[in-house]
């Protein structure tokens, strides 16, 4: 039976972690190792809208892995630009491949590639639905960091309202027993009461704070996100708090010694450049992290047992 | 099974569909539903209001002539009037009798809100909706994955 990768919805606690054992294995190896596992596999790329950084991560994990990719970075570039339906796409396309990535600004299209689709499909982010690759590499950058995920201490800083990146990982941070959280959010932009509700009552911890200090002087780990101007329905407002949520190195003076800071990139200018340099910034690594899952998922859904 | 006041306003078919246990004033409703099918058009029907019932008080009832109801339409009366019991009858007999409860899964009834919905873009693939409560008070795209309220979605008869 083939395997897909649609949402994090769909993963128990057991498949998540098995992702990321899967990745340490994969991290541990060298690269004349790793490169000998899918040779004459092909990895479809489809991209119906840009993201360069998704994509080119999933490449780079495909070739270190000696598969070769195919694909298209944009609509414009396919015969969708000339009215075929997405499904007539899909049925193209398997015929060429192994596997298929799927970025497209419709919800549901990975799920929907996935039932047309004798391919195993692994979705790349589906409007503002599901990104699972992200938050497996969120996860798994915080396993490393950390040396563990249950129990740890989590800030999110900016928009938690619209941010998919964010909502996914509460999620499943929440299913891996992190109980406690620390949002701060400009108003129009906050968290949905929605998500701290719950099956067990008691739980789980959710404060809601202006404080971005006091939030930095908790947590273990800072996960930072891009406000966006767009996202206000007031520009007013927007312009009042645009300063506020911007990261600095000085303000990670009474960070925790190992606290980490985390963000999807790419950055506006909510963290300052001098955060680069400070022992915290977590956030390119991230992205280096992003390889190694992917190859660990590229694995998994090929059918190679590690 | 039928009784005797039942007996005397709608005399027993030979064969047809029951629809029973409609709780009293819903079987216009249920009528409503039916005749938005194109194929239901031309059936003769009985529909009989405010009968006495054991179970419920009063009911109302319905009576189809006709051996088949698509099981598209059980699923439609099943999610907009839950619990009713729809018994098929053959010479003069019931010959089968199920209670319908919302299904776990709504197929091709109705239309995701989400504008942004995959289903929406790419018609032809019909809609899917869980019920993430018995009652199906609460339903989830299958493909985008929203929650909604059952009444806030609209019905669409394809
Ligand atoms: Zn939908």
């Amino acid at each position: 039976m083939k395997k897909d990768l649609i949402s994090m919805e769909d993963l128990s606690i057991q498949e998540i972690t098995d992702y990321l054992t899967a990745a340490v294995k994969v991290e541990a190896m060298p690269l004349n190792e790793r490169v000998q596992f899918l040779p004459g596999r092909i990895m479809a790329t489809l991209f119906f809208e840009p993201s360069t950084r998704t994509r080119l991560s999933f490449e780079s994990a495909m070739h270190q892995l000696g598969g070769s990719v195919i694909g298209f970075a944009e609509q414009s570039a396919t015969s969708v630009s000339k009215g075929e339906s997405f499904t007539d796409t899909i049925h193209t396309v398997e015929n060429y491949s192994d596997i298929l990535v799927i970025r497209h600004p419709g919800e549901g299209t990975a799920r929907l590639a996935a039932k047309e689709s004798h391919l195993p499909v692994l979705n790349a982010g589906d409007g503002s639905n599901q990104h699972p690759s992200q938050t497996l590499l969120d996860l798994y950058t915080i396993q490393k960091d950390l040396g563990k995920i249950e129990g740890i201490k989590m800030a999110f800083i900016g928009d938690l309202k619209y941010s998919r990146t964010v909502h996914s990982l509460i999620r499943a941070l929440m299913k891996l027993n992190v109980t406690d959280f620390t949002l701060v959010a400009p108003e129009s932009l906050r968290l949905q009461k929605y998500f701290m509700s719950n099956d067990e009552p008691g739980k789980y911890q959710f404060k809601e704070t202006d404080d971005i200090e006091e939030a930095i002087k908790n947590c273990d780990v800072l996960y930072m996100t891009r406000i966006q101007r767009e996202r206000f329905p007031d520009l007013v407002e927007y312009e009042k708090v645009k300063d506020s949520y911007v990261l600095t190195a000085s303000m990670l003076k009474e960070a925790k010694e190992h606290a980490r800071v985390l963000h999807p990139l790419p950055r506006v200018r909510e963290i300052a450049y001098d955060v680069d340099k400070t022992k915290h910034a977590g956030y390119f690594p991230q992205m280096k992290n992003g390889v190694i899952i992917r190859q660990a998922i590229l694995l998994k859904h090929l059918g190679v047992q590690l | 099974m039928s009784n005797n006041n039942e007996m005397l306003l709608i005399p027993k078919i030979e064969l047809g569909i029951v629809i029973d246990h409609i709780p009293a004033g819903q079987g216009p409703k249920i009528l409503d539903i039916i005749f938005q099918y194109e194929e239901m058009k031309d059936v003769p029907v009985t529909l009989g209001l405010n009968y006495t019932s054991k179970k419920l008080g009063k009911k109302d009832l319905i009576k189809l002539q006709m051996d088949y109801l698509a099981p598209e339409i059980i699923q439609h009366i099943s999610i907009m009037v839950p619990g009713v019991t729809v018994k098929a009858v053959k010479d003069y007999k019931v010959h089968s009798k199920v209670v319908v409860h919302p299904p776990k899964e709504i197929k091709n009834l109705l239309e995701c809100k989400n504008p942004n919905c995959i289903t929406n873009s790419e018609a032809h693939i019909g809609t899917l909706f869980t019920a993430i409560d018995d009652s199906a008070k609460q339903v989830k795209c299958y493909y985008c994955e929203r929650i909604f309220a059952l009444d806030e979605l609209d019905v669409v008869i394809p």
